[in-house]
């Protein structure tokens, strides 16, 4: 099985950085409270978000973030801030 | 008898279990199949795993869109406490729909024709009208097959590996060397006819599968088109005198007791006349092979196993054995496996996807409300009978070794029995079809059985629309597969994960 890291390297700027990029969006372009649904994330953009982040260490799964699909309550929920 | 001729694989069946298996490795394959296409078959509704996971590894995706199969965004249900329909969506909601929440229901004459002249675009040689008569075996492995040619000469081919997708009614998966073992829990028998003019659900729901309970089973009707549809009454085996003696009048009968259908067909007519005018009786015993391979054949779709209709599950088990075949298939041509490493693979994978699946359909049985019926009663899991515990752990056996709870049949029927109350209580959280909460999945995805069941689905699917992609081993110490998704690899040397 896959070594899950005790700190995991997920980062507020990397976790933005990685719904932009799912969703060919520019860099600084997404707003905290934007409803990344209106911009175009869908099932497989979300599932595959969910695997990089779980790659990086991160415990989350894609139900979870599709209830609040925004980049404050992904930070909130995934970063533990 | 001539020199048998060589290939690489043999596939004997075309229908979507075979037809899965292409020839875009550069290896020889040949397909026999003792129909000639288009033929009739049952088995409509589809799971968007197939439409967009494997027709489109297949590359037949487009042509099947261009079809125009009526699109289905779920199931609906007339099941359990609730009087009112409630959805099983393929989407978590209407606003993540995405672009893989949808399947397809499917005059099984076309697509399965169109799935098969794809094969042999890919330049599989498709061989019909030949019916297979047995595996050929040279003592250690079998190592082809003798079958009839339209002429009526017998021939023999010969080849590395014999993919037996020839159905339920062939006894060619004795070869393999295991026997079919019975669920006694799914034991049904379906009979079913074609109707026009039926109604349809309230749009967009109006291409769904409506499934519905009654006291003596349930009925299935699938809008295949405008104006016809599917009808199929799934019974207690125990009325196999009563159908046998008049068909129609049993189908008819069981509309009659099942008011949501009979109120759909207020207006239809059934069709009495061509291809769909037959009332046709199939036996849905539930069933899987103690083995799925041996040296030199394996067996896929309804050869292998088959489980029990009302989650829509046949095509999508089909072309699933289909394409964990091929993986296994290149990997072992390729030299780049021990084939017990690689069908190893085949078969854990492929007991996994029948095990969830099998304990998914008995909550969802055990759900329903007709206690007073022989029919439900049967199907409670607390009446699963002891035979029926072990039948299952001989089946997952080796699927899933470290988990007790499944291999254990006094641990099983607890655990059965709670992925009921969890699947009751999330379709009551849900609430009905056509209200807001009945339109966000969440609940139900969330409940464990369900979970399950996505787990694969959506990997394949994901896999169709994201092209290569890693994916970690779905069964503990196994294989993963290549990133084009067509071979079998060792989980370490799968390339460092890439973003589609």
């Amino acid at each position: 099985m896959s070594e899950t890291s005790a700190t995991p390297d997920l980062t507020a700027e990397r976790l933005r950085a990685d719904v932009e990029r799912v969703l060919g969006e520019p860099a600084g372009s997404v707003g905290e409270d934007d409803n990344l649904l209106d911009l175009g994330m869908d099932s497989i953009r979300l599932m595959s978000l969910v695997e990089t982040w779980r790659k990086a260490g991160v415990e989350t799964d894609f139900m979870t973030l599709a209830e609040e699909p925004s980049v404050r309550a992904w930070s909130r929920l995934l970063l533990n801030d | 008898m001539s020199v048998p001729e060589q290939f690489d694989v043999i596939v004997v069946g075309g229908g979507p279990a075979g037809s899965t298996l292409i020839a875009d490795q550069g290896h020889r394959v040949v397909l026999v199949d003792k129909q000639s296409f288009p033929r009739y078959q049952i088995g409509e509704s589809l799971l968007p795993a197939t439409v967009h996971g494997v027709c489109r590894l297949l590359g037949v995706e487009d042509e099947v869109r261009a079809a125009g199969f009526t699109v289905k965004r779920g199931g609906s249900f007339r099941w359990g406490t609730s009087p009112e329909p409630w959805n099983f969506l393929f989407a978590l909601s209407p606003e993540l729909s995405g672009p893989t929440s949808y399947a397809y229901q499917v005059d099984r004459m076309t697509f399965d024709h169109l799935l098969l002249k794809n094969a042999a675009r890919h330049g599989v040689d498709v061989r019909e009208e030949s019916p297979a008569l047995a595996a050929v075996t040279d003592g250690e492995r079998v190592s082809g097959i003798r079958y009839t040619d339209p002429g009526g000469r017998e021939r023999e081919l010969a080849a590395r590996w014999v993919v037996d997708a020839s159905g339920n009614g062939s006894r060619l998966h004795a070869a393999a060397g295991g026997r079919r073992q019975y669920s006694e829990f799914f034991q049904n028998l379906a009979v079913f006819g074609y109707f026009e003019g039926g109604g349809r659900l309230p749009a967009p729901d109006s291409g769904n599968i409506l499934c519905a309970a009654f006291d003596e089973g349930w009925l299935w009707y699938i809008p295949l088109s405008d104006t016809l549809t599917s009808v199929g009454a799934v019974l207690n085996r125990g009325q196999a005198a009563r159908i046998s003696a008049d068909r129609e009048r049993t189908l008819m009968e069981s509309i009659q007791r099942c008011a949501i259908v009979r109120d759909m067909l207020g207006g239809a007519v059934r069709v009495t006349e061509g291809t769909y005018g037959e009332i046709r009786v199939r036996k849905d015993y539930s069933y899987a092979d103690t083995r799925f391979w041996a040296p030199g054949i394996a067996l896929a779709g309804d050869a292998a196993c088959f489980i029990d209709p009302v989650f829509s599950t046949g095509v999508h088990l089909a072309t699933y054995g289909g394409l964990l075949a091929a993986r296994s298939v290149n990997s072992v041509l390729a030299g780049e496996l021990p084939e017990e490493r690689a069908f190893g693979e085949f078969e854990a994978r492929y007991r996994r996807e029948y095990a969830v699946f099998y304990e998914f359909l008995a909550a969802f049985y055990d759900m329903q409300q007709h206690e007073d019926s022989y029919f439900w009663k049967a199907r409670k899991v607390t009446n699963m009978r002891a035979g029926d515990m072990e039948a299952f752990t001989t089946l997952v056996a080796g699927a899933y070794s470290a988990e007790a709870a499944l291999v254990r049949p006094d641990t099983l029927a607890e655990r059965f029995s709670a992925s009921s109350a969890d699947l009751a209580g999330a379709v009551e959280r849900t609430g009905a079809a056509r209200t807001p909460s009945g339109e966000r999945m969440t609940e139900l995805f969330r409940a464990p059985v369900v979970a399950d069941v996505m787990t694969e689905m959506n990997q394949i699917q994901r896999r169709g629309v994201g092209g290569a992609i890693t994916e970690p081993p779905l069964i503990e110490g196994g294989l993963v597969p290549s990133p084009d998704g067509r071979r079998w690899i060792e989980p370490d040397t799968a390339p460092a994960a890439g973003t589609a």
